[in-house]
Protein backbone atom coordinates (compact mmCIF):
# COMPACT_ATOMS: atom_id res chain seq x y z
CA UNK A 1 0.00 0.00 0.00
CA UNK A 2 1.35 3.59 -0.81
CA UNK A 3 1.59 5.67 2.46
CA UNK A 4 3.43 8.31 0.79
CA UNK A 5 2.38 12.09 1.81
CA UNK A 6 0.23 10.23 4.89
CA UNK A 7 0.97 11.31 8.48
CA UNK A 8 1.10 9.27 11.46
CA UNK A 9 2.33 10.15 15.05
CA UNK A 10 5.49 9.84 16.99
CA UNK A 11 4.20 11.49 20.39
CA UNK A 12 2.55 14.89 19.90
CA UNK A 13 4.31 14.82 16.80
CA UNK A 14 3.30 14.56 13.12
CA UNK A 15 5.92 12.42 10.67
CA UNK A 16 5.31 10.52 7.36
CA UNK A 17 4.40 7.21 7.11
CA UNK A 18 7.60 6.11 6.50
CA UNK A 19 9.45 7.89 8.96
CA UNK A 20 8.12 6.42 12.46
CA UNK A 21 10.00 3.54 12.29
CA UNK A 22 13.00 4.61 11.87
CA UNK A 23 12.48 7.45 14.10
CA UNK A 24 11.46 4.67 17.01
CA UNK A 25 14.32 2.44 15.99
CA UNK A 26 16.66 5.34 17.01
CA UNK A 27 15.18 6.39 20.24
CA UNK A 28 15.08 2.83 21.28
CA UNK A 29 18.70 2.23 19.91
CA UNK A 30 19.24 5.21 22.35
CA UNK A 31 17.77 3.53 25.30
CA UNK A 32 18.77 0.33 24.69
CA UNK A 33 21.35 0.15 27.30
CA UNK A 34 19.87 1.21 30.30
CA UNK A 35 16.05 -0.18 28.95
CA UNK A 36 15.92 -2.29 32.04
CA UNK A 37 17.02 0.32 34.72
CA UNK A 38 14.74 2.93 33.69
CA UNK A 39 11.88 0.37 33.61
CA UNK A 40 12.70 -0.13 36.79
CA UNK A 41 13.16 3.16 38.16
CA UNK A 42 10.21 4.97 36.46
CA UNK A 43 7.19 1.82 37.13
CA UNK A 44 8.99 1.59 40.41
CA UNK A 45 9.47 -2.62 39.72
CA UNK A 46 5.52 -2.90 39.12
CA UNK A 47 6.26 -3.42 35.52
CA UNK A 48 7.28 -6.82 36.82
CA UNK A 49 4.08 -7.69 38.03
CA UNK A 50 2.10 -6.89 34.92
CA UNK A 51 4.43 -9.03 32.64
CA UNK A 52 4.25 -11.99 35.47
CA UNK A 53 0.27 -11.40 35.40
CA UNK A 54 -0.02 -11.20 31.31
CA UNK A 55 2.64 -14.38 31.93
CA UNK A 56 -0.10 -15.62 34.10
CA UNK A 57 -3.13 -15.63 31.09
CA UNK A 58 -1.19 -17.17 28.39
CA UNK A 59 -2.12 -20.61 28.40
CA UNK A 60 1.12 -22.06 27.64
CA UNK A 61 1.91 -26.07 28.13
CA UNK A 62 5.00 -27.82 27.53
CA UNK A 63 5.78 -28.28 23.78
CA UNK A 64 4.13 -25.05 22.42
CA UNK A 65 5.74 -22.39 20.60
CA UNK A 66 5.20 -18.70 21.24
CA UNK A 67 6.21 -15.14 19.47
CA UNK A 68 6.94 -12.80 21.85
CA UNK A 69 7.02 -9.66 19.32
CA UNK A 70 8.74 -6.09 20.05
CA UNK A 71 10.47 -8.21 22.73
CA UNK A 72 13.43 -5.89 23.89
CA UNK A 73 15.32 -7.34 26.37
CA UNK A 74 13.72 -10.70 26.43
CA UNK A 75 11.29 -10.39 29.98
CA UNK A 76 8.11 -11.61 28.14
CA UNK A 77 10.00 -14.25 26.49
CA UNK A 78 12.23 -15.36 29.22
CA UNK A 79 8.64 -16.37 31.13
CA UNK A 80 7.34 -18.02 27.80
CA UNK A 81 10.53 -20.10 28.12
CA UNK A 82 9.60 -21.43 31.17
CA UNK A 83 6.22 -22.70 30.58
CA UNK A 84 7.02 -23.87 27.11
CA UNK A 85 10.02 -25.94 28.51
CA UNK A 86 12.31 -27.48 26.95
CA UNK A 87 10.05 -29.45 24.26
CA UNK A 88 8.74 -25.90 23.38
CA UNK A 89 10.11 -23.14 21.45
CA UNK A 90 10.33 -19.12 21.75
CA UNK A 91 11.01 -16.44 19.16
CA UNK A 92 11.84 -13.37 20.39
CA UNK A 93 10.93 -10.58 17.73
CA UNK A 94 12.22 -7.31 17.77
CA UNK A 95 12.24 -4.63 14.77
CA UNK A 96 15.33 -3.04 16.59
CA UNK A 97 18.49 -4.87 16.69
CA UNK A 98 20.32 -3.07 19.20
CA UNK A 99 17.63 -4.28 21.71
CA UNK A 100 16.57 -7.73 19.99
CA UNK A 101 20.78 -8.00 20.82
CA UNK A 102 20.17 -7.01 24.55
CA UNK A 103 17.31 -9.55 24.90
CA UNK A 104 19.26 -12.34 23.32
CA UNK A 105 22.77 -11.89 25.62
CA UNK A 106 20.32 -12.21 28.60
CA UNK A 107 18.06 -14.63 27.57
CA UNK A 108 21.42 -16.42 27.42
CA UNK A 109 22.67 -15.40 31.12
CA UNK A 110 19.30 -17.13 31.91
CA UNK A 111 20.54 -20.38 30.61
CA UNK A 112 17.83 -20.10 27.76
CA UNK A 113 20.05 -21.48 24.66
CA UNK A 114 18.66 -24.24 22.62
CA UNK A 115 14.73 -23.72 22.22
CA UNK A 116 14.69 -19.51 21.55
CA UNK A 117 15.47 -18.13 18.15
CA UNK A 118 15.99 -14.45 17.74
CA UNK A 119 14.68 -12.71 14.45
CA UNK A 120 14.41 -9.33 13.59
CA UNK A 121 10.94 -8.46 12.21
CA UNK A 122 8.61 -5.85 11.34
CA UNK A 123 5.54 -6.54 13.78
CA UNK A 124 3.06 -5.88 10.36
CA UNK A 125 4.50 -8.11 8.55
CA UNK A 126 5.55 -10.89 10.51
CA UNK A 127 8.45 -13.78 8.97
CA UNK A 128 6.30 -16.62 10.04
CA UNK A 129 3.53 -19.45 8.13
CA UNK A 130 0.14 -18.97 9.09
CA UNK A 131 -0.71 -20.74 12.23
CA UNK A 132 2.42 -20.76 13.85
CA UNK A 133 2.04 -20.27 17.15
CA UNK A 134 -0.24 -20.69 20.06
CA UNK A 135 0.56 -17.63 21.94
CA UNK A 136 1.55 -14.03 20.55
CA UNK A 137 2.83 -11.32 23.10
CA UNK A 138 3.70 -7.96 22.82
CA UNK A 139 4.45 -5.79 25.79
CA UNK A 140 5.04 -2.16 25.46
CA UNK A 141 5.37 -2.63 21.75
CA UNK A 142 2.39 -1.48 20.13
CA UNK A 143 2.18 1.59 20.21
CA UNK A 144 5.18 1.78 18.68
CA UNK A 145 4.06 0.63 15.70
CA UNK A 146 3.18 2.59 12.78
CA UNK A 147 0.22 0.44 11.32
CA UNK A 148 -1.46 -0.92 14.32
CA UNK A 149 -4.32 -2.91 12.29
CA UNK A 150 -1.81 -4.30 10.14
CA UNK A 151 0.01 -5.52 12.96
CA UNK A 152 -3.05 -6.96 15.01
CA UNK A 153 -3.86 -8.72 11.95
CA UNK A 154 -0.20 -9.92 11.60
CA UNK A 155 -0.22 -11.36 14.99
CA UNK A 156 -3.82 -12.79 13.92
CA UNK A 157 -1.85 -14.54 11.03
CA UNK A 158 0.40 -16.20 12.81
CA UNK A 159 -1.65 -18.00 16.09
CA UNK A 160 -3.03 -21.09 15.49
CA UNK A 161 -6.70 -21.71 15.75
CA UNK A 162 -7.62 -21.24 19.46
CA UNK A 163 -4.17 -19.00 19.49
CA UNK A 164 -4.52 -16.37 22.26
CA UNK A 165 -3.13 -13.00 21.88
CA UNK A 166 -2.01 -10.97 24.76
CA UNK A 167 -1.04 -7.56 24.21
CA UNK A 168 0.19 -5.53 27.55
CA UNK A 169 0.51 -1.77 26.69
CA UNK A 170 -0.05 1.63 28.61
CA UNK A 171 -3.42 2.66 28.26
CA UNK A 172 -5.61 5.58 29.75
CA UNK A 173 -6.16 6.09 33.57
CA UNK A 174 -9.80 5.34 34.73
CA UNK A 175 -8.79 5.53 38.77
CA UNK A 176 -10.37 8.64 39.91
CA UNK A 177 -8.07 11.57 40.76
CA UNK A 178 -5.02 9.37 39.15
CA UNK A 179 -5.00 11.19 35.54
CA UNK A 180 -3.49 14.66 37.00
CA UNK A 181 -0.72 12.61 39.03
CA UNK A 182 -0.49 10.65 35.97
CA UNK A 183 0.13 13.62 33.53
CA UNK A 184 2.64 15.74 35.74
CA UNK A 185 4.40 12.38 36.34
CA UNK A 186 4.90 11.17 33.01
CA UNK A 187 5.63 15.28 31.30
CA UNK A 188 7.93 16.56 34.43
CA UNK A 189 9.60 12.94 36.68
CA UNK A 190 10.12 10.66 33.09
CA UNK A 191 12.15 13.01 31.16
CA UNK A 192 14.58 14.29 33.86
CA UNK A 193 14.24 10.45 35.18
CA UNK A 194 15.69 9.84 31.44
CA UNK A 195 18.22 12.65 31.23
CA UNK A 196 19.76 11.75 34.75
CA UNK A 197 20.14 8.30 34.31
CA UNK A 198 20.00 7.37 30.27
CA UNK A 199 21.13 10.94 29.48
CA UNK A 200 18.33 10.80 27.01
CA UNK A 201 15.08 13.38 27.93
CA UNK A 202 13.90 13.59 24.42
CA UNK A 203 13.23 9.90 24.10
CA UNK A 204 11.70 9.63 27.48
CA UNK A 205 9.45 12.75 26.53
CA UNK A 206 8.69 10.33 23.53
CA UNK A 207 7.87 8.00 25.92
CA UNK A 208 5.28 9.73 27.97
CA UNK A 209 3.71 11.48 24.77
CA UNK A 210 3.18 7.93 22.58
CA UNK A 211 1.35 6.96 25.70
CA UNK A 212 -1.28 9.79 25.05
CA UNK A 213 -1.24 9.10 21.47
CA UNK A 214 -2.05 5.62 21.95
CA UNK A 215 -5.71 4.07 21.32
CA UNK A 216 -7.31 3.64 24.94
CA UNK A 217 -9.47 0.62 26.05
CA UNK A 218 -12.12 0.25 24.12
CA UNK A 219 -10.48 1.74 20.69
CA UNK A 220 -7.72 -1.08 20.85
CA UNK A 221 -10.68 -3.49 21.74
CA UNK A 222 -12.35 -2.92 19.12
CA UNK A 223 -9.31 -2.73 16.86
CA UNK A 224 -9.30 -6.53 18.55
CA UNK A 225 -12.58 -7.17 16.95
CA UNK A 226 -11.75 -5.64 13.31
CA UNK A 227 -8.57 -7.41 13.09
CA UNK A 228 -10.81 -10.64 13.86
CA UNK A 229 -10.12 -11.58 17.30
CA UNK A 230 -12.83 -13.71 19.53
CA UNK A 231 -13.85 -13.23 22.61
CA UNK A 232 -11.89 -10.02 23.08
CA UNK A 233 -11.74 -8.56 26.46
CA UNK A 234 -8.99 -6.08 28.18
CA UNK A 235 -7.75 -6.14 32.37
CA UNK A 236 -7.08 -2.68 33.76
CA UNK A 237 -4.13 -2.53 35.75
CA UNK A 238 -2.64 -0.28 38.34
CA UNK A 239 -5.88 1.62 37.68
CA UNK A 240 -5.50 1.52 33.99
CA UNK A 241 -2.12 3.42 33.48
CA UNK A 242 -1.50 -0.49 31.69
CA UNK A 243 -4.36 -2.65 30.17
CA UNK A 244 -3.78 -6.03 29.11
CA UNK A 245 -6.03 -7.05 26.03
CA UNK A 246 -6.56 -10.41 25.18
CA UNK A 247 -8.04 -12.01 22.02
CA UNK A 248 -8.29 -15.43 20.65
CA UNK A 249 -7.98 -16.69 16.93
CA UNK A 250 -11.27 -19.11 16.79
CA UNK B 1 -17.81 -3.83 26.93
CA UNK B 2 -16.37 -3.31 30.62
CA UNK B 3 -13.12 -4.26 31.56
CA UNK B 4 -12.70 -7.89 32.95
CA UNK B 5 -11.09 -7.36 36.81
CA UNK B 6 -7.47 -8.65 36.78
CA UNK B 7 -8.74 -11.27 39.48
CA UNK B 8 -11.24 -13.04 37.44
CA UNK B 9 -8.59 -13.35 34.48
CA UNK B 10 -6.28 -14.97 37.39
CA UNK B 11 -8.39 -17.09 38.47
CA UNK B 12 -9.84 -18.29 35.09
CA UNK B 13 -6.38 -19.21 34.20
CA UNK B 14 -6.02 -21.08 37.63
CA UNK B 15 -9.23 -23.13 36.26
CA UNK B 16 -8.00 -23.32 32.92
CA UNK B 17 -5.00 -24.79 33.64
CA UNK B 18 -6.56 -27.27 35.84
CA UNK B 19 -9.09 -28.22 33.32
CA UNK B 20 -6.24 -28.99 30.37
CA UNK B 21 -4.88 -31.12 33.33
CA UNK B 22 -7.98 -33.36 33.60
CA UNK B 23 -9.07 -35.78 30.72
CA UNK B 24 -12.79 -35.61 32.61
CA UNK B 25 -12.90 -32.04 33.40
CA UNK B 26 -11.98 -30.73 29.67
CA UNK B 27 -14.83 -33.49 28.37
CA UNK B 28 -17.35 -31.74 30.35
CA UNK B 29 -16.02 -28.44 29.38
CA UNK B 30 -16.69 -29.27 25.73
CA UNK B 31 -20.15 -31.13 27.20
CA UNK B 32 -21.22 -27.90 28.19
CA UNK B 33 -20.55 -25.87 25.15
CA UNK B 34 -22.52 -22.59 24.66
CA UNK B 35 -23.86 -22.69 28.11
CA UNK B 36 -23.33 -20.10 30.50
CA UNK B 37 -23.74 -20.05 34.45
CA UNK B 38 -24.10 -16.77 36.55
CA UNK B 39 -22.78 -17.26 40.20
CA UNK B 40 -24.14 -14.33 42.52
CA UNK B 41 -22.51 -13.71 45.50
CA UNK B 42 -23.91 -10.12 46.11
CA UNK B 43 -21.48 -8.06 45.94
CA UNK B 44 -19.91 -9.70 42.83
CA UNK B 45 -21.86 -11.11 39.89
CA UNK B 46 -19.52 -13.36 37.81
CA UNK B 47 -20.70 -15.19 34.16
CA UNK B 48 -18.66 -18.94 33.48
CA UNK B 49 -18.78 -19.54 29.64
CA UNK B 50 -17.96 -22.69 28.25
CA UNK B 51 -15.85 -22.31 25.31
CA UNK B 52 -14.40 -25.31 23.37
CA UNK B 53 -13.02 -26.75 25.79
CA UNK B 54 -11.70 -23.61 27.92
CA UNK B 55 -13.40 -21.77 31.04
CA UNK B 56 -14.13 -18.20 30.58
CA UNK B 57 -14.98 -16.24 33.63
CA UNK B 58 -16.50 -12.21 33.07
CA UNK B 59 -18.39 -9.92 34.72
CA UNK B 60 -21.97 -10.49 34.58
CA UNK B 61 -23.88 -8.28 31.96
CA UNK B 62 -27.86 -7.74 31.32
CA UNK B 63 -28.15 -10.56 29.37
CA UNK B 64 -29.57 -14.05 30.95
CA UNK B 65 -27.95 -17.26 31.76
CA UNK B 66 -28.58 -20.52 31.38
CA UNK B 67 -28.86 -20.82 35.22
CA UNK B 68 -27.81 -18.80 38.24
CA UNK B 69 -26.41 -19.98 41.07
CA UNK B 70 -26.98 -17.11 43.86
CA UNK B 71 -25.79 -16.91 47.67
CA UNK B 72 -23.75 -15.96 50.23
CA UNK B 73 -20.17 -16.16 49.70
CA UNK B 74 -19.71 -18.71 52.40
CA UNK B 75 -22.64 -20.89 51.16
CA UNK B 76 -21.07 -20.81 47.19
CA UNK B 77 -18.04 -21.89 48.76
CA UNK B 78 -18.98 -24.42 50.72
CA UNK B 79 -21.56 -25.68 47.77
CA UNK B 80 -18.08 -25.17 45.44
CA UNK B 81 -15.98 -27.51 47.49
CA UNK B 82 -18.50 -30.37 47.35
CA UNK B 83 -20.36 -29.95 50.48
CA UNK B 84 -23.97 -29.28 50.56
CA UNK B 85 -25.04 -26.08 51.09
CA UNK B 86 -27.32 -24.98 53.78
CA UNK B 87 -30.75 -25.60 53.15
CA UNK B 88 -32.39 -22.88 54.53
CA UNK B 89 -31.77 -19.77 56.03
CA UNK B 90 -29.55 -16.17 55.14
CA UNK B 91 -26.67 -18.36 54.23
CA UNK B 92 -28.54 -20.66 51.87
CA UNK B 93 -27.45 -20.89 48.14
CA UNK B 94 -30.06 -21.61 45.25
CA UNK B 95 -30.43 -22.28 41.90
CA UNK B 96 -32.51 -20.84 39.22
CA UNK B 97 -32.52 -21.78 35.63
CA UNK B 98 -31.62 -25.17 34.05
CA UNK B 99 -31.07 -27.22 37.23
CA UNK B 100 -28.77 -29.80 35.20
CA UNK B 101 -26.65 -26.96 33.32
CA UNK B 102 -25.89 -25.50 37.18
CA UNK B 103 -24.99 -29.09 38.52
CA UNK B 104 -22.74 -29.77 35.53
CA UNK B 105 -20.87 -26.54 36.55
CA UNK B 106 -20.52 -27.40 40.05
CA UNK B 107 -18.97 -30.50 38.90
CA UNK B 108 -16.96 -28.80 36.57
CA UNK B 109 -15.56 -26.59 39.56
CA UNK B 110 -14.63 -29.42 41.48
CA UNK B 111 -13.09 -31.28 38.89
CA UNK B 112 -11.10 -28.09 37.96
CA UNK B 113 -10.43 -27.47 41.72
CA UNK B 114 -6.76 -26.20 41.47
CA UNK B 115 -3.76 -28.18 43.77
CA UNK B 116 -2.21 -24.96 45.68
CA UNK B 117 1.29 -27.42 46.18
CA UNK B 118 1.24 -27.48 42.10
CA UNK B 119 -0.07 -23.99 41.36
CA UNK B 120 3.18 -22.77 44.06
CA UNK B 121 5.67 -25.53 41.91
CA UNK B 122 5.02 -22.72 38.95
CA UNK B 123 6.20 -20.01 41.07
CA UNK B 124 9.43 -21.22 43.41
CA UNK B 125 10.01 -24.84 41.87
CA UNK B 126 8.81 -28.17 43.03
CA UNK B 127 11.09 -28.92 45.32
CA UNK B 128 10.33 -25.74 47.20
CA UNK B 129 6.61 -25.68 46.99
CA UNK B 130 6.88 -29.31 48.40
CA UNK B 131 8.59 -28.03 51.38
CA UNK B 132 6.34 -24.73 51.34
CA UNK B 133 3.07 -26.99 51.36
CA UNK B 134 4.73 -29.69 53.98
CA UNK B 135 5.13 -26.35 56.28
CA UNK B 136 2.28 -25.17 55.74
CA UNK B 137 -0.17 -28.70 56.72
CA UNK B 138 2.14 -29.01 59.61
CA UNK B 139 1.59 -25.29 60.78
CA UNK B 140 -1.89 -25.81 60.30
CA UNK B 141 -1.72 -28.95 62.03
CA UNK B 142 -0.23 -27.72 64.56
CA UNK B 143 -2.65 -24.70 64.93
CA UNK B 144 -5.64 -27.15 65.48
CA UNK B 145 -3.95 -28.83 68.04
CA UNK B 146 -3.06 -25.54 69.72
CA UNK B 147 -6.87 -25.05 69.37
CA UNK B 148 -8.04 -27.74 71.07
CA UNK B 149 -5.42 -27.84 73.87
CA UNK B 150 -5.99 -23.99 74.81
CA UNK B 151 -9.92 -24.92 74.71
CA UNK B 152 -9.52 -28.05 76.98
CA UNK B 153 -6.96 -25.99 78.89
CA UNK B 154 -9.62 -22.59 79.78
CA UNK B 155 -12.31 -24.88 80.29
CA UNK B 156 -10.78 -26.97 82.76
CA UNK B 157 -9.10 -24.00 84.35
CA UNK B 158 -12.95 -22.47 84.61
CA UNK B 159 -14.33 -25.70 85.63
CA UNK B 160 -11.79 -27.11 87.90
CA UNK B 161 -9.66 -23.46 89.57
CA UNK B 162 -11.92 -20.80 89.28
CA UNK B 163 -15.37 -22.06 89.84
CA UNK B 164 -16.54 -20.35 87.39
CA UNK B 165 -18.20 -22.79 85.44
CA UNK B 166 -19.52 -25.97 86.07
CA UNK B 167 -18.19 -29.87 85.21
CA UNK B 168 -19.77 -32.05 82.98
CA UNK B 169 -20.41 -34.73 85.73
CA UNK B 170 -22.10 -31.58 88.28
CA UNK B 171 -24.28 -30.14 85.51
CA UNK B 172 -25.84 -33.90 84.89
CA UNK B 173 -25.96 -34.10 88.81
CA UNK B 174 -27.86 -30.74 88.69
CA UNK B 175 -30.24 -32.01 85.35
CA UNK B 176 -30.89 -34.86 87.76
CA UNK B 177 -31.96 -33.34 90.86
CA UNK B 178 -33.70 -30.80 88.73
CA UNK B 179 -35.92 -33.74 86.95
CA UNK B 180 -36.57 -35.06 90.48
CA UNK B 181 -37.96 -31.99 91.60
CA UNK B 182 -40.27 -31.73 88.18
CA UNK B 183 -41.61 -35.03 88.96
CA UNK B 184 -41.93 -34.84 92.94
CA UNK B 185 -44.04 -31.85 91.72
CA UNK B 186 -45.91 -33.33 89.52
CA UNK B 187 -46.37 -36.49 91.81
CA UNK B 188 -47.78 -33.94 94.64
CA UNK B 189 -49.89 -31.82 91.80
CA UNK B 190 -51.67 -35.16 91.10
CA UNK B 191 -51.77 -36.23 94.41
CA UNK B 192 -53.42 -32.99 95.31
CA UNK B 193 -55.59 -32.99 92.53
CA UNK B 194 -56.64 -36.40 93.96
CA UNK B 195 -57.65 -35.07 97.27
CA UNK B 196 -59.48 -32.39 95.68
CA UNK B 197 -61.59 -34.59 93.88
CA UNK B 198 -62.26 -37.13 96.71
CA UNK B 199 -62.65 -33.85 99.12
CA UNK B 200 -66.03 -32.58 96.29
CA UNK B 201 -67.85 -36.29 96.44
CA UNK B 202 -67.18 -36.56 100.53
CA UNK B 203 -70.64 -35.13 101.99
Amino acid sequence: MDHSGRKVDFGFEQVGWSDKAERVRSVFASVAGKYDLMNDLMSFGVHRLWKQFTLSLTGLRPGDRALDVAGGTGDLAAGLLRQVGKSGRVVLSDVNPAMLGMGRDRLLDRGFVSNVDCIVADAERLPFEDGSFACVTIGFGLRNVTDKAAALRSMYRVLKPGGQLLVLEFSTPVAPGLKPVYDAYSFKVLPLLGQMVAGDAASYRYLAESIRMHPDQETLLEMFRAAGFAQSRYHNLTGGIVALHRGYKI
Amino acid sequence: MPATAAWLASLEALLNRSIDGSAQAAALTRRLQGTSLDIDAGITRVRARAVGSRLVLLASDETSADAVISGSLPALLQLLRGGAAPLAGKAAAAVSGNAEVANLYRSLFLLARPDPEEELSRWIGDFAARRVSRFAGQTIEFARRVRRTAGENIAEYLQEESRDLVNGTELEEFLRGVDDVRETADRIEARLERLGTSAKGTP
